[in-house]
């Protein structure tokens, strides 16, 4: 019974991104355009450099990553936080908080059939054409079932962090300012702009035990076969690492959530 | 525009006026100004740190040393302060014009354009203004460049010139809210082009180096103007033409602009 009431808001949610097709045409070629300059400034990267790998990383093992990861981040990417302070404004939460389900249950959810629709459209064709050009880098075996598991702690962990920074707005009134500390952050220390090989050593330790690499680095890796993860032993760690992030931050988001909810000041609507 | 100056002069008190009010209401949310200030300090030092792991793995750039890209890149953010600063407002526009809001501004006896990029000053781009300035310093230090009137006046007059470009392209991406609905994603990919700006444009080749020099000009916000200053002895002609294409392209964005403010009258919502 719960699992249709969910799947109810899957439907809606992909009947309102294909509303707006024009849109995601634009999106798309957008898209396109920002891997072409990525492409051109990897490219210039490694004629400088004169030598075929650099950090363990070869010009076609960056740009696939990169690829990868661009397509991962607009299929992942949530609009939580502008949501949440638009409709404080609006004084639409409340609706949203007298329906007969959680309000981060409706949250997820609510997003999940547009994670649908970007996946078809953005990561699937992404990462075929990059097969394709490639000849094979992305191998085809278990790594595919994996990499779906590890995608789906991956939207986990990125919407509790979302939901963090969101449930944060209640206090401050200041929305752009603290998404985009978030998003500067997840962005750089995920290795969305930059593969995490070659960050700096005390860095790269750093972040690596921070949550924002389970959301982009760890599917990655776990899809290309990079890293050790082509064995059990290799795999299990990563997968156990995003597992230990998803449990913690869904736990300390809904404790904060639930404390800060009793807050809430709506002026009118 | 300004067809005399007493017509000047009236668009000047009229902006400080509005200007006033808008900082008025601005200082009324202390904390949001606050938080948001951080945040843009924090990308400015997210943005170097990418670009400091950038150059410790590569040492030069398509024939750029360290020094000279980082005076490009402080020359950028430079160029980028004027429409962080002045024309933050359209980023509003979308909602507006959607909302029906945007009607407001076509019943005032004066220009639409003025009066609605007017109404916002964002002052945090302060912050990324004295970011860039000190970048440009400390570069211009250390690559031994002579300090004079003349040159001075020549980087303000080149860095104003890849300002006109950077809005211009902001204006036309966020004109197309009159045409395309869900039209927020045009915004949000040309912005995120500007960070491709602090790189120079020749590692571009065929039919892109077209795109990115005229369809979306990035390669003439820091690139083209900066080399005035870096290679004296031959500067390309396209460096000598930027002033004039950057007025014409800002000129054109402006008309675009204005023709989907006449699509939005016919509407009449």
């Amino acid at each position: 019974m719960t699992i249709r009431r969910y799947l109810a808001l899957t439907r809606a949610g992909i009947m309102e991104s294909l509303q707006f097709r024009l849109g995601t045409f634009v999106t798309l070629l957008g898209n396109l355009l920002y891997i072409i300059l990525v492409y051109f400034l990897w490219k210039a990267i490694y004629a400088s450099a004169g030598t075929e790998s650099v950090n363990g990383m070869t010009f076609n093992d960056t740009m696939i990553y990169l690829i990868l990861a661009t397509a991962l981040f607009n299929f992942l990417e949530m609009f939580v936080v502008w949501d949440m302070s638009r409709s404080i404004q609006s004084g639409k939460i409340i609706l949203d908080l007298l329906k007969p389900m959680g309000f981060r249950g409706y949250t997820f959810w609510s997003y999940s059939g547009s994670h649908v629709i970007m996946f078809f459209l953005t990561f699937l064709p992404t990462s075929v054409v990059v097969f394709i050009i490639t000849k094979g880098a992305i191998p085809l075996g278990l790594n595919i079932i994996w990499f779906v598991i590890s995608t789906v702690l991956a939207l986990i962990v990125n919407f509790n962090i979302e939901m963090l920074v969101a449930t944060l707005c209640l206090y401050t009134e200041s929305t752009w300012g603290i998404n985009i500390v978030k998003e500067t952050i997840v962005l750089l220390l995920s290795g969305a702009s930059i593969p995490l090989a070659f960050f700096p050593e005390t860095l790269s330790k750093a972040v690596s035990f921070m949550p924002f690499r389970a959301v982009y680095d760890i599917p990655l890796n776990i899809l290309l076969q990079k890293n050790g993860t082509e064995c059990m032993s290799g795999l299990l760690p990563y997968l156990g690492f995003q597992a230990l992030w998803a449990v913690g931050l869904t736990v300390l988001s809904m404790v904060f959530w639930n404390i800060s909810v009793r807050k809430i000041t709506v002026n009118g609507g | 525009m300004t067809k005399n100056k007493r017509c000047l002069s009236f668009y000047a008190r009229i902006y400080r006026k509005i200007l006033i009010q808008d900082l008025k209401s601005k200082m009324s949310y202390r904390a949001d100004f606050i938080i948001s200030t951080f945040g843009m300090v924090l990308t400015n030092i997210a943005g170097f740190m990418t670009f400091y792991i950038l150059f410790r793995n590569f040492p030069s750039i398509n024939g750029w040393d360290y020094y000279h890209m980082l005076f490009l890149y402080g020359f950028s953010l430079t160029a980028l302060t004027p429409v962080q600063c002045l024309f933050d407002n359209n980023w509003n526009l979308r909602s507006m014009v959607y909302s029906g809001d945007f009607i407001k501004y076509c019943f005032r006896p004066i220009n639409v354009f003025f009066y609605f990029i007017s109404e916002v000053f964002d002052a945090k781009g302060l912050g990324q203004l004295a970011f860039g300035i000190g970048t440009l310093v400390y570069s211009w230090n250390r690559i031994g460049l002579p300090v004079t009137p003349l040159i001075i006046l020549k980087l303000v007059a080149c860095i104003l010139t890849g300002s006109l470009f950077m809005i211009a392209i902001m204006n036309f991406a966020a004109a197309t809210c009159f045409w395309i609905q869900g039209s927020g994603y045009v915004m949000v990919i040309m912005f995120r082009f500007k960070d491709y700006a602090k790189y120079p444009a020749s590692i571009f080749s065929g039919i892109f180096k077209a795109v990115f020099t005229f369809v979306i000009p990035i390669a003439f916000v820091a690139y083209y103007p900066s080399l005035v200053i870096l290679q004296p002895e031959n500067i390309p002609l396209l460096s000598l033409l930027s002033p004039l294409l950057g007025i014409l392209f800002f000129y054109l964005s402006y008309r675009f602009w204005m023709l989907g403010v006449r699509k939005y009258d016919f509407t009449g919502s």
